[in-house]
């Protein structure tokens, strides 16, 4: 019932004037990016932040958040009309979405995506407004070690969860802690990594990296495949709309299925694009006409839309109780918390009521908007993707150098910007995942802090990371997720002989 | 097979090459540490403990990569990047690449400007009145948008210098 109370003073602060326009505004730029290929939901809102270090917590973050929302519905628009993910968490949306619109439903499929991902926000929303007191309450108990267990069980889980070779999973983990250490270290003032150049003390913003890796990487894998826009005609009918908001319902079994997977997949770090597959394979499984999905079935996107968008919201969860991102753009918001003065974690909650209950409050109101907006707007965007690429790619260039130059001021970062997008072209086609090292550069400092603490406070041993009943069980989930990998190859190579015999037979 | 279509880099090539990468870049990083104590002192780990340790991973999970790399990759044929590709790639980087270029030396507006212009004129195949009004429009706009409206400076050089908007 508390939450609920705090709930309510939350739609007082978020309900203003100012920050409705923020919200409608967000909501715009956010589809904006999600449409243009090249700039997605996390760098977009990297570009976004350095304009907001002169507003109140609470308006940049309502701000973030709304464009995070657009960037989402964005992303869906492309895949259903032109079968080009506007983000790599909609790339599940294209298999039927587009086809369904080619067989002349372009209007339901885009209600439908729009009308379920409103859904599987809402749902995530709902879990945080229902979980956050809790975690929060539960997360006031940890102490240095207990933060550095959970900080290795994140990181963990993308080893043991992601999908992607461990090594490589490893390396790219890694190589985020070492760009995070580049620089002034926050206990000792030794300057560390920066090999005598004077652009380095400063150490390597994530914000930079991330521009450089999503950003221009993107773009240049999106060059690779030969862009070629050749859409389909949309123009909503509201009749048309109303008829699919009708049948909505009807799919209530997915819609729930979804919401459930895209929540756990959130608040676990792995992230909306793992979630939207998931449950798209899901549901092609335990669906009675399967046979239709890829050609059109509206359940094929219904179930990855709500799942990406359930997952995109209740990735705030961890970010705001705990201090550790459920994805790539919770990661950024996390690093512009960090930039506005506001430490992430537990007490955010007892020391910043307006700020948590007023963000929470405004992902309702947010998601709300953005469905309404999206579908006034689809028209307009569609049209915006007509534009020849010689003219808008070099736009999103531009944009992506001013991102990354107010950041510091530094022209060094420009530099720092290319160097990023080649890393990120050669990882993404090499399938070096490429949110741990973005995650591992905002939580380097925080990790190696707890650390420190930890070892401080047990004079140098490891055993404080198994002193007591909560912090032995974070650390021993994490250890177990960390060799997930090497049992199940070792599990594989037992089985073959098994599995090979019968084919020999035949 | 076309021409266009041959593979200039295999991806077993370009896995090896990214592994060893990796792997330099974990001892730049184990070289960094150690100019600072990588031990304990008696207040706890000293600066170089943590980086020393990072970069002593990156080296060791770059070696499980390269191994893993003879394993999967070696002789599939597989291609990293075939010669049209590459071009389409190569077409698109360059400019950027210039782009930064002239930022540095001769501003952000500037530079935005005679970006927009090349590429419309190189490859979307405009004439250049067309070309040169949409650049020169896209950097008055930006102008307006950074300098006036949102207050932030972005790198001047010198031709704004000669306009006195400095």
């Amino acid at each position: 019932m508390e939450n609920i109370s705090s709930l309510m003073h939350g739609f007082g602060v978020a309900l203003t004037t100012y920050h409705v326009a923020l919200m409608m505004a967000g909501v715009l730029l956010g589809i904006l990016v999600g449409v243009l290929p090249g700039l997605g939901a996390p760098n977009g809102v990297t570009l976004l932040l350095p304009l907001t270090f002169s507003m109140e917590p609470v308006s940049a973050i309502i701000l973030l958040t709304s464009m995070y929302w657009g960037a989402l519905f964005g992303g869906s628009t492309t895949s259903i009309l032109f079968n080009i993910p506007g983000e790599p968490s909609s790339v599940a949306t294209t298999f039927d979405g587009h086809p369904m619109a080619k067989n002349g439903q372009a209007t339901e499929a885009l209600t439908y995506a729009f009308l379920s991902a409103g859904t599987g926000a809402l749902v995530g929303v709902a879990v945080i407004t229902a979980l956050s007191g809790w975690v929060a309450q539960f997360a006031l108990k940890f102490s240095p070690p207990e933060y550095f267990a959970v900080y290795f069980l994140a990181f963990a889980s993308f080893v043991g969860l992601g999908g992607a070779s461990p090594f490589k999973t490893v390396v790219s983990i890694m190589l985020g802690f070492a760009f995070a250490a580049v620089g002034m270290d926050t206990v000792s003032g030794s300057l560390r990594l920066t090999y005598g150049l004077n652009e380095l003390i400063g150490g390597i913003s994530f914000l930079v990296a991330v521009i450089g890796l999503f950003g221009i990487g993107e773009l240049l894998l999106t060059m690779e495949e030969g862009l070629k826009f050749d859409g389909v005609r949309a123009r909503v009918s509201p009749r048309k709309v109303f008829e699919t908001c009708l049948d909505m319902p009807r799919h209530w079994v997915a819609l729930l299925r979804s919401s459930a997977i895209g929540v756990w997949m959130g608040i676990t770090p792995g992230g909306p694009t793992a979630a939207s597959f998931m449950s798209y394979g899901l549901a092609r499984r335990f669906s009675r006409n399967r046979a239709s999905f890829g050609r059109g079935e509206p359940e094929g996107v219904v179930s990855p839309e709500t799942a990406d968008h359930a997952a995109g919201s209740s990735a705030i969860l961890p970010m705001l109780a705990l201090g550790i991102p459920g994805s790539a753009t919770a990661a950024v918001m996390m690093g512009g918390l960090m930039i506005w003065g506001l430490a992430p974690g537990p007490m955010l909650f007892v020391e910043q009521k307006d700020f948590v209950w007023g963000l929470i409050a405004s992902m309702y109101l947010g998601n709300v908007v953005a469905v309404v907006l999206v579908l006034a707007t689809v028209p307009l965007f569609a049209a915006i993707l007509r534009i020849p690429f010689a003219i808008i790619g070099p736009v999103i260039i531009v944009v992506c150098a001013i991102g990354a130059y107010t950041v510091a001021n530094s022209t060094f970062d420009l530099w720092l910007m290319l160097v990023f997008g080649i890393v990120g072209y050669v990882f993404k086609k090499l399938d070096y995942p490429i949110a741990p090292l973005v995650l591992a550069m905002v939580l380097g400092d925080k990790a190696e802090d707890a650390f420190r603490q930890s070892l401080i406070m047990s004079r140098g041993s490891l055993s404080v990371f198994w002193s007591n009943g909560l912090v032995a069980t974070i650390t021993a989930l994490a250890i177990v997720l960390l060799l997930w990998p090497a049992g199940s190859a070792l599990i594989q190579r037992a089985r073959p002989q098994r599995v090979r015999a019968p084919e020999a037979v035949v | 097979m076309k021409a266009d279509d041959r593979v200039v880099l295999s991806r077993f090539t370009l896995e090896v090459v990214t592994a060893l990468v990796t792997l330099a870049a974990g001892a730049v990083v184990m070289g960094g540490a150690v100019e600072y104590a990588i031990g304990w002192d008696e207040t706890g780990p000293q600066p170089g403990y943590f980086p020393f340790r990072v970069g002593l991973v990156i080296a060791l999970a770059s070696l499980g990569v390269l191994a893993q790399a003879f394993v999967t990759h070696r002789g599939t044929g597989e291609a990293f990047v075939s010669r049209e590709r590459l071009r389409r790639v190569a077409a698109f980087l360059l400019p950027v690449v210039g782009f930064v270029f002239c930022v540095v030396f001769l501003g952000l507006y500037v530079a935005t400007a005679l970006y927009l212009f090349a590429v419309m004129l190189g490859q979307g195949g405009y004439r250049w009145p067309f070309a040169a009004v949409v650049s020169l429009g896209v950097t008055g706009f930006f102008f307006v948008l950074f300098e006036w409206w949102f207050k932030v400076p972005l790198v001047k050089g010198p031709a704004e210098a000669l306009l006195g908007i400095h």
